[in-house]
């Protein structure tokens, strides 16, 4: 940028801190940009104020005469100005109207040298020679010269157009004369005066005598004393010298004091302003500060009108001191708000601990509103509960009781979580200074006991409450109690810390009940659903529906209780706990057992069905509502089985993966080995109790009878029963449990063979013809079961052929005969039984 | 200044007179910074010096500006006694303003003592038509009685400022001119000034 130009000055003339308006070119293009200003040769950086790049603002300084305006920029760097500025001081007279009071001393002079203007030297009149020629254009023409005839850069030119530039030509020429006659005088001597200026002498002596004969005249008529009348007048003058200047005085006086008083009033703008400012109550920080400063500056003031206004004040600032305090004890109030009333009571010299109110108040107020909270839901728990009237309606408002207990527990939960931080903030701030009180160190240990207290008395009505019961919403309550432990994460919080590990005990026992409570209801969850397992045969969802339950539980204790939050301790450290623990496990366990059980049980109508069902078998298996009996308890075995084979291990090894006491369920298994084994003979016995009582029966239906003769011509309907009604149980069990084929197939074989054997040892009298018979049902039968025939069936097989009377040569053939006839007829009904080894 | 060795170019010294507040300040700055000054602070005596081209030529133009408030008539004469050529401002919405112009011109010709002193009536704020108080035919025969030219302008929109600070600068350089031929003529003008004086006394 090129070096900053002024071109333009206004006003170009003024007494020193005359506001100068600076126009130019390049003045910079901001505030900062200019680092020099000068003006008649006087700094005025100060004043500057940058307008725009053609204009700028000063004060000019104390410098005289004429001088150049020089801008300094940053980037332009020193730079010309085309026009000047004259400085110069005013002398101010007394009589002369001004806008500032000027002091006295310094106009002592009168008007200075300039208005008792000396003789002329010319001897000239000074007729209208009022700087008529401009002092500029002779500080111009003249540089460093003037007029001043005691100076001695005297410039007789300047001299000449300052103060003759009108007198003409011939008048000058005398003031020479003049001039030079009196330096000759002087040159001369006073005799050579004397002659020169004898008829002058002269004529002054006959004006003496003159005078002394008017002297005399008076002496004669006033008396000698004639001082008096001048002392009079001297007198009468300085009276109306001063009536004259009376009025000036005092109205500078007047001036005076209404300035000062301005000036005070402005100054103090702020202590007259004051009471309304309190009474709009806008900002209390501005207002105590303003206070404040009105204490240190008039506190002690002896001035009426500031005690007066310093009183009201002070009544004020005591309303709000009271309102401040009322304000302090009003709960809730944010923590910033009250430190800030704790600040601006402990300024307003509030008597009493401030902070330790606030404390106190915060305290109570936390103890308040847990028991407000706690009352609250009390009586709402107590509205839900009288309307149980019906049953049904009774779990319900159980649920309505514990959802309203959950939320009491929220809320305390809550009030801690958000109200201890802040009074410990509170706290910390009171005891480490902060809120500039003193504190006092031994409340120290009071504060950390009611905070304490607050905590206990949280958890003492949490545990009341939660002790009326939660049932699954315990790790629900976990988590809002370990969340305050969260909150409180920076404040000794043991209190909480017991709390929670109460909580977390309690859920595990809970779920664990729980637990065993839902195994329970799993009898109506049983579908019937049957689903082929090559192994374990038939089961049913049930199994998977207890391991599912079982894990769920498991999985949502892992989430609550198992899990180890910070500083939390292992839950199963004492043995009590322990071994609690594993009963409730296995509480569980029976439960199923006890489900599996009661789903197997024999209801009667179905076993009057069931035996129907023997005589014309349907096999209606995968219908799940009309499921027989058989079928059930074929699947409740199956279900025994994969229990303890499959679901059990694995629970138990989620069990014990999880963070448990470890559990051992051998006696659960060996429970469901039991019941199976008590089911499966069960079974066996109801399976087999129509089987056999149906065999004699049908060995003497139409009157059959052993002694008589006739011609045996196959095996009989009965043994062929026998072998159908087999076959119905060993289909069915192959179906439903393959494994368990052998187990009941031998124990009806046997129970079939024992039949026999009976029933042919009761045969008191028996035809050829009846032995043959007997002999060939016996074997046919004998030789259809074989595959299930234990040793004790074949005894009791041999017992029976023993019992028949023995046989001839010829008998036997037609034995054999009918037997091989028989085999050849039966080999595709007895195949079932040899696919025995394939399953 | 006296620093520098190049030869100074010519200066004209331009005074602006006129009634507080018909805009000689507005003139001015629009002139020399080309902006419109839209609020009025009342001026003492602001001085104003720049290098403009007068028909090819180099030349400075000095111009003072003036308070037109009768509280500095006083000190007027003073710097009339320096100008060269006068702006003689009134506004033509402001009927007082231009019968001032009168008095102003008497107090000119009073004190430079010359009849055919530089200088131009000129009738400003000419934007304001719809506020014209004065007409153009009575401004124009005030004109035509002194003998000077007249001119209307408008600080605002910048009409004819140009034209009226260089119309008279030109008038300043040919009286300029003549008045150097004269010299040789011996002070003619001075003894005029010397009569006119004593008339007055
Ligand atoms: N509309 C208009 N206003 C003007 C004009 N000239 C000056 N003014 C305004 O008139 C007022 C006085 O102007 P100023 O130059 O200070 O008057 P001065 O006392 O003669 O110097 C200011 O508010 C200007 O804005 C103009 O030509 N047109
Ligand atoms: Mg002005």
């Amino acid at each position: 940028m090129p070096p900053p130009v002024v071109t333009g000055i206004s006003p170009k003339e003024g007494p020193p801190g005359t506001r100068v308006t600076i126009r130019g070119e390049f003045l910079g293009n901001k505030q900062s940009d200019i680092i020099g200003v000068s003006i008649c040769g006087c700094d005025c950086l100060l004043s500057a104020e940058w307008k725009s790049p053609n204009k700028i603002i000063a004060r000019s300084g104390p410098g005289k005469g004429r001088g150049d305006i020089i801008i300094t920029t940053l980037t332009g760097g020193t730079g010309t100005s085309t026009v000047q500025f004259r400085g110069y001081h005013e002398a101010v007279g007394p009589l002369k109207e001004s806008a500032v009071w000027v002091e006295e001393v310094q106009s002592i002079g009168w008007g200075s040298t300039k208005s008792i203007q000396l003789d002329d030297p010319l001897g000239l009149s000074l007729e209208a020679n009022e700087n008529k020629f401009p002092e500029d254009d002779l500080q111009e023409m003249f540089p460093g010269c003037n007029g001043d005839l005691s100076s001695e850069n005297f410039s007789p030119c300047w001299f000449l157009l300052q103060n003759h530039s009108n007198s003409s030509f011939d008048d000058l020429r005398a003031g020479l004369a003049f001039l030079r006659r009196k330096v000759d005088s002087h040159q001369e001597g006073q005799l050579s005066f004397l002659k020169g200026n004898v008829s002058a002498v002269m004529e002054q002596l006959e004006v003496l005598e003159a005078l002394q004969v008017a002297f005399q005249k008076d002496v004669e008529s006033f008396g000698l004393d004639r001082t008096e009348k001048i002392v009079e007048a001297i007198k009468e003058c300085r009276n109306e010298g001063k009536m004259l200047f009376d009025g000036v005085l005092k109205g500078r006086e007047k001036a005076d004091r209404t300035r000062n008083a301005l000036g005070v009033l402005h100054r103090f703008k702020f202590l007259f302003t004051l009471p309304t400012a309190i009474q709009r109550k806008s900002d209390y920080d501005a207002i105590i500060s303003d206070y404040s400063r009105a204490q240190n500056l008039f506190g002690k003031t002896e001035v009426k009108l500031f005690k007066d206004v310093l009183t009201e004040v002070r009544l004020k600032v005591a309303e709000i001191k009271e309102e401040l305090k009322k304000k302090l004890h009003t709960m809730p109030s944010s923590l910033d708000n009250q430190k800030k009333i704790i600040r601006n009571l402990v300024q307003l010299e509030y008597e009493g601990d401030p902070g330790w109110e606030g404390i106190t108040v915060r305290m109570n107020f936390i103890m308040e509103q847990l028991n407000a909270c706690h009352s609250f839901y009390s009586e709402q728990i107590a509205s839900v509960k009288p309307k149980s009237g019906k049953r049904d309606k009774n779990s319900q408002d159980k649920q309505a009781a514990i959802n309203c207990r959950v939320e009491c527990i929220e809320d305390l939960c809550d009030i801690i979580s958000i109200l201890i931080p802040d009074l410990w903030s509170l706290g910390q701030s009171y005891f480490s200074g902060e809120l500039s009180t003193k504190f006092d160190q031994n409340k120290l240990d009071e504060f950390k006991a009611g905070v304490e207290n607050c905590l206990k008395e949280m958890c003492r009505l949490v545990r009341e409450v939660a002790g009326k019961g939660l049932t699954g919403s315990w790790p629900n309550c976990l988590q809002v109690v370990r969340a305050v432990l969260v909150a409180l994460k920076h404040i000794p919080h043991d209190t909480i810390l017991a709390l929670v590990q109460f909580f977390r005990i309690e859920c595990v026992k809970n779920i664990l009940l729980t637990t065993a409570e839902q195994t329970k209801r799993l009898v109506d969850k049983e579908d019937w659903v049957l689903i082929h397992d090559s192994t374990h045969g038939t089961i049913t969802h049930l199994p998977s529906l207890f391991e599912k339950l079982f894990n769920d539980s498991l999985s949502i204790l892992k989430e609550s209780a198992l899990k180890l939050g910070p500083k939390e301790a292992e839950l199963f450290s004492n043995p009590a706990m322990k071994s609690e623990v594993n009963e409730h496990a296995h509480a569980i366990f029976n439960n199923y057992i006890q489900c599996l059980d009661t789903l197997s049980d024999i209801n009667d109508d179905e076993q009057s069905m069931s035996v129907s069902q023997l005589a014309f078998p349907t096999f209606r298996t995968s219908l799940s509502h009309t499921l027989n009996w058989e079928d059930r308890v074929l699947a409740c075995i199956s279900n025994c089985r994969y229990s303890c084979e499959v679901t059990v291990p694995r629970m138990e090894k989620t069990w014990n993966e999880a963070e448990l006491p470890s559990l051992d369920l051998s006696k659960p298994t060996s429970d469901l080995r039991s019941l199976k084994s008590r089911l499966t003979a069960c079974y066996i016995e109801n399976r087999t109790d129509p089987l056999v009582g149906t065999v004699e029966p049908s060995m003497y239906i139409g009157q059959f009878e052993w002694e008589a003769d006739f011609t045996p011509v196959g095996v009989r309907p009965y043994a062929n029963e026998i072998i159908a009604n087999v076959l119905v149980v060993h289909a069915q069990v192959e179906r439903r449990c393959g494994w368990l084929k052998e187990e009941v197939l031998t124990e009806v074989v046997e129970t079939v063979a024992e039949e026999l054997s009976r029933l042919m040892l009761c045969v008191s009298h028996m035809s050829r013809a009846g032995a043959i018979q007997a002999t060939l049902d016996i074997t046919a039968v004998e030789h259809a079961l074989a595959k299930y025939t234990t040793t004790q069936a074949r005894n009791f097989f041999s017992e029976a052929l023993d019992a028949i009377p023995a046989l001839d040569e010829e008998s036997k053939k037609t034995v054999d005969k009918l037997l091989a006839e028989y085999k050849k007829k039966m080999y595709m009904q007895l195949l079932p039984f040899e696919a025995k080894s394939n399953s | 200044m006296s620093k520098k060795p190049a030869p100074q170019p010519a200066l004209h010294k331009v005074i602006m007179v006129g009634s507080g507040g018909v805009g000689k300040s507005a003139l001015t700055l629009q002139f020399m910074y080309d902006e419109f000054v839209e609020d009025y602070e009342p001026t003492k005596a602001d001085s104003y010096r720049k290098k403009v081209v007068l028909d090819g030529e180099e030349v400075q133009i000095d111009i003072l500006d003036t308070a037109g408030q009768e509280d500095y008539a006083a000190i007027r004469d003073n710097y009339f006694r320096s100008g060269e050529g006068f702006l003689c401002v009134f506004s033509i919405t402001e009927e007082e303003s231009f019968q001032a112009t009168q008095d102003f011109r008497e107090q000119i010709l009073r004190v430079k003592n010359d009849e055919n002193i530089p200088f131009l009536l000129v009738g400003n704020k000419g934007d304001l038509d719809e506020k014209r108080k004065v007409t153009l035919a009575e401004a124009q025969g005030r004109a035509q009685d002194w003998g000077v030219p007249y001119v209307e302008t408008s600080a605002k929109t910048r009409e004819n400022v140009d034209k009226v600070f260089f119309d008279l600068m030109r008038e300043i350089r040919s009286r300029k001119m003549e008045d150097n031929k004269m010299s040789n003529g011996r002070g003619k003008d001075r003894c005029k000034r010397k009569k006119l004086k004593c008339t007055i006394l």
